[in-house]
């Protein structure tokens, strides 16, 4: 079926089966590869990318949903050459092991921090809480996001 | 995993000289084999390559799982090369002879092996660039090389003014020939090494650039899937190709060895045509025992076989005799998967009779082997491109998957990439073999007098040596493999290395007991297995720790004081140990509702005491604190130690909580991440770990945050409820 998207701010016209989950668009046919897969079932977080300026897991959003929608993958995170401050706190802070599931994680975290700047611990741990990480870099995590949620950076998704 | 330092097929070294280019002169070290160097760039040995523009680029040749090796190698070689590690760019190694990993003669990476292995290697080489990087500029300037000196990329000369750029020195350098010993630096003069600094690939990571398997692109490139049997073992009778074929976008249907192959031009169009297949199987070779068949077959095995001795010292049995109290308990520990969480996949492509393929993978020359087995090529016409592996764990030490996009590109001959779902790389992993544990120890006068522990379960190398064999040889013809791989397993211990994987962490039990009897009863049930991060002490751990955790009790004894007391000779241990202790308070009470477990466990040449503080809320067990003492030599990158370590702990964590795959009539029973749960944020402990300041020689850190942190967190709630869980995962309701 024939679909519009708008991907990190360009438009696409796309041929595709309606059915395709909207993670293998993103990958295959934009060739956009940052946004992972991981389980297929919506289960782990890594293929999170924004939706009309929700978190969904695109492994398992069918992308006729996603028809005439806006996404955002990790690629379009930041702006105007700059990284995210969330990208940033990611590297000051050391936070990928692998690093597989981190272009995930990232993106909940920006979801969260754009709809509440300054979230507590647990606001934190609820948001980061579907992402995992078979490497253990949860407390590396927080320590990133709480570092941008304490300054002024994190206004922006 | 962990292979001895003996020899890997020893046998045949004469014939093979040639090919095993001598790692322990590191210096000597040769140039990648085919290399013809171009004017521009500088090749000193087979790491290092720097070019008139001032690049230097460091040919990696232990693979990036997370564990760290592109920093810690990287930094390795900066130091010694006087330049800022964030000025080299880490390349991934091509298969060669100078690129294996000297404990194995393979190109792998596993054990926790790779900085150990890398130590003294990368620095000589480093090193012995500078020193002719030094000498060349000496040479231009007309002064003594020796009042010369190298920083930050550049050789500075006497007057402490002018310098030059390593990238200016790389022809007149290439000339250089360094004559005599070359001095590494000392420790008190290190920039880099111990010094608290990132990760090199942590950019490349937090804004999706990173490269892993799953994201190779090639032009023309198609899709494939396969329909494996649901059990190990099961054949392809037949099945309804005709009408898979016909569906949209789908280019060849057909069986291989592994199941039927599904190929289309895009991946979710082969997921659908795999689920449109029918197929008969034939069943009648495959795996059909359950679960509960093992562990009865391993209590059989134990019964019948008191097993090969691995250390006897004294005499257990006259210590039973003269024993006041014997005490006996059997453990039990499940199959585990690996759930990396980059699926395994892999891309081949066959043209112009050689076959290139990229992948994240653990052993590169030993998927050169998979692919030569299921084409008519040999390994000299494979080329396997190494990608950041999306976690490795042991599991991309086997190279189905690679098997499997060989097959499919040499018959289609084009581009082909290969994506295992997570339902596929549940149920068609090769486990941490489950293994059954039989202690008895004996007491008198509070005192233990005897220990006796008897592993029971398979051995990883009966099923590993298949390629592996093959992979030291590459130049025997394939008619050999499997002889090889027979070879290999008759002489275990002469010609392939012992196999430790049942038996270690048991083996080097540490505390001081007059009469000791470890025992290995070798039972194979069949279900695959491999390595898994920390493997034999991941179990042994669990039995080794809480059967002192056992006799501690038993005796009255304080377990921290218990072991103490049996450790006090070995200061290493006791090191650790207290800093555990002290680190988790161990004295003071626990908070209400908590208890605290402790372990002491060396794995890998690494020392690791933990603490445990863990409750039950809401009818859920919960670890709320894990306090770690490690000792792992010298410290290269503390951020990263400390980051293994608690990735290790969580690893570890997550087995004790949820990890059991089971078999129901030879089928895996789980497929995803709700029934073969991982650790989330939500349930991540605090943890807090304390690093040994240490100028002994750097050992791992990959697994050894592994073993000891599930026992201490069964001592814990053993502690909290007075009831012992003798098997794994552990229950809230014991």
């Amino acid at each position: 079926m024939a679909l519009r998207l708008t991907v990190n701010g360009e438009q696409h016209s796309l041929d595709v089966e309606g059915d395709t989950p909207l993670l293998w668009v993103i990958r295959d046919e934009l060739g956009l590869k940052g946004t992972k897969f991981g389980c297929g079932a919506g289960l782990c977080g890594a293929c999170t990318v924004h939706l009309n300026g929700q978190p969904v897991r695109s492994c398992s959003t069918p992308v006729e949903m996603a028809d005439g929608g806006q996404v955002e993958t990790i690629e379009g995170l930041g702006s105007g050459g700059q990284l995210h401050a969330l990208q940033e706190a990611w590297i000051k802070h050391g936070v990928p092991q692998c690093g597989y599931c981190q272009s995930g994680q990232i993106m909940s975290a920006a979801h969260l921090l754009a709809n509440n700047p300054a979230p507590s611990r647990d606001d934190i741990v609820a948001a980061m809480t579907g992402n995992l990480c078979r490497c253990g870099t949860y407390s590396r995590i927080i320590a990133a996001v709480e570092s941008v949620a304490g300054s002024s950076n994190g206004q922006e998704a | 995993m962990a292979m001895n330092r003996r020899d890997f097929l020893k046998v045949s070294t004469g014939a093979s000289g040639s090919l095993v280019v001598s790692l322990a002169l590191p210096g000597c070290a040769g140039v990648q084999a085919g290399y013809e160097p171009r004017s521009g760039e500088w090749r000193p040995d087979a790491w290092l390559e720097l070019t008139e523009s001032d690049e230097v680029f460091f040919t990696l040749a232990r693979v990036e799982m997370g564990q760290g090796t592109y920093t810690g190698l990287t930094t390795l070689i900066a130091e010694e090369l006087e330049i800022e590690p964030e000025r080299i760019t880490p390349r991934f190694a091509p298969v060669a002879p100078e690129y294996r990993n000297p404990l194995y003669k393979l190109q792998l990476t596993g054990g926790s092996t790779s900085l150990a292995t890398s130590w003294e290697p990368l620095r000589m080489a480093g090193a012995e660039a500078r020193l002719m990087l030094i000498m060349a500029a000496a040479r231009v300037w007309n002064v003594d090389a020796a009042e010369c000196h190298a920083s930050e990329g550049r050789v500075v000369h006497p007057n402490g003014i002018d310098s030059m750029a390593y990238g200016t020195l790389v022809e007149l350098a290439s000339k250089e020939v360094v004559r005599g010993d070359i001095a590494l630096k000392p420790r008190e003069r290190w920039k880099y090494i111990g010094k608290q600094r990132g990760r090199l690939d942590a950019r490349a990571k937090s804004t999706g650039t990173a490269v892993y398997g799953i994201d190779v692109e090639l032009p023309g490139m198609v899709y494939g899937v396969i329909a494996r049997p649901s059990r190990h073992g099961g054949r392809v009778r037949r099945f309804n190709g005709d009408e898979v074929r016909a569906m949209a976008g789908v280019l060849e249907v057909f069986e291989t060895g592994r199941g039927v192959a599904v190929v289309a031009d895009k991946y979710w169009r082969a997921r659908k045509a795999q689920e449109a297949l029918s197929i008969e199987w034939d069943f009648s070779e495959a795996l059909s025992v359950s679960t509960d068949d093992v562990f009865e077959s391993y209590r059989t095995a134990a019964d019948e076989d008191p097993g090969e001795s691995e250390r006897s010292e004294g005499s257990f049995e006259r210590a039973v005799e003269r024993a006041e109290r014997v005490l006996e308990a059997e453990y039990a520990q499940p199959y585990l998967a690996h759930a990396t969480l980059e699926p395994m996949n892999a891309t081949a492509w066959y043209r112009g009779g050689r076959m290139e393929v990229w992948a994240p993978t653990q052993a590169p020359d030993l998927g050169r082997i998979a692919v030569a087995r299921v084409t008519d090529l040999g390994p000299d016409d494979v080329i396997i491109n190494t990608t950041f592996l999306g976690g490795g764990f042991g599991r991309r030490l086997t190279q189905d998957y690679i098997e499997e996009a060989a097959a499919i590109a040499y018959r289609i001959k084009r581009p082909v990439k290969v994506i295992w779902s997570r339902e596929e790389d549940i149920r068609h992993d090769l486990y941490r073999p489950a293994m059954l544990h039989r202690m008895k120890a004996s007491l008198a006068g509070g005192d233990l007098t005897g220990w006796h522990h008897q592993i029971v379960g398979p051995q990883i190398l009966d099923w590993y040596v298949r390629n592996a064999a093959p992979a030291q040889y590459p130049w025997a013809p394939k008619f050999m493999y499997d002889t090889l791989g027979k070879v290999g397993l008759m002489a275990e211990g002469i010609a392939t290395p012992k196999d430790m994987s049942a038996i270690e962490g048991a083996v080097e039990y540490p505390y001081q007991v007059d009469n000791i009897d470890i025992r290995h009863t070798h039972t194979d049930p069949g279900v695959p297995i491999t390595w898994w991060r920390s493997v034999g002490y991941s179990h042994n751990g669990f039995a080794v720790e809480t059967f002192m955790d056992e006799l501690a009790h038993e005796t009255g004894e304080d377990p921290y004081q218990f072991r103490r007391r049996l450790v006090s000779s070995e200061p290493r241990h006791l090191e650790v140990l207290d800093r555990a202790a002290r680190l988790a308070d161990w004295a003071a009470p626990a908070p209400q509702g908590r208890a605290r477990g402790i372990a002491l466990f060396r794995s890998f040449g690494t020392y690791v005491a933990q603490v445990v503080e863990a409750g039950i809320e809401n009818g859920a067990i919960r670890v709320y604190k894990v306090a770690c003492a490690v000792d792992c030599g010298q410290v290269v990158n503390p951020h990263i130690v400390a980051d293994q370590i608690e990735g290790g702990i969580l690893f570890g964590l997550t087995a004790a909580l949820y990890g059991e795959i089971t078999l129901e009539n030879g089928q895996v029973q789980q497929s995803n991440f709700h029934d073969y749960q991982l650790m989330g944020q939500y349930e991540r402990p605090e943890v807090l770990v304390d690093i040994v300041d240490s100028a002994e020689a750097p050992t791992g850190v990959g697994e050894p945050g592994v073993p000891p942190v599930i026992p201490a967190f069964g001592n814990a709630l053993f502690a909290l409820t007075g009831k012992r869980q003798r098997s794994l995962p552990l229950k809230a309701e014991a």
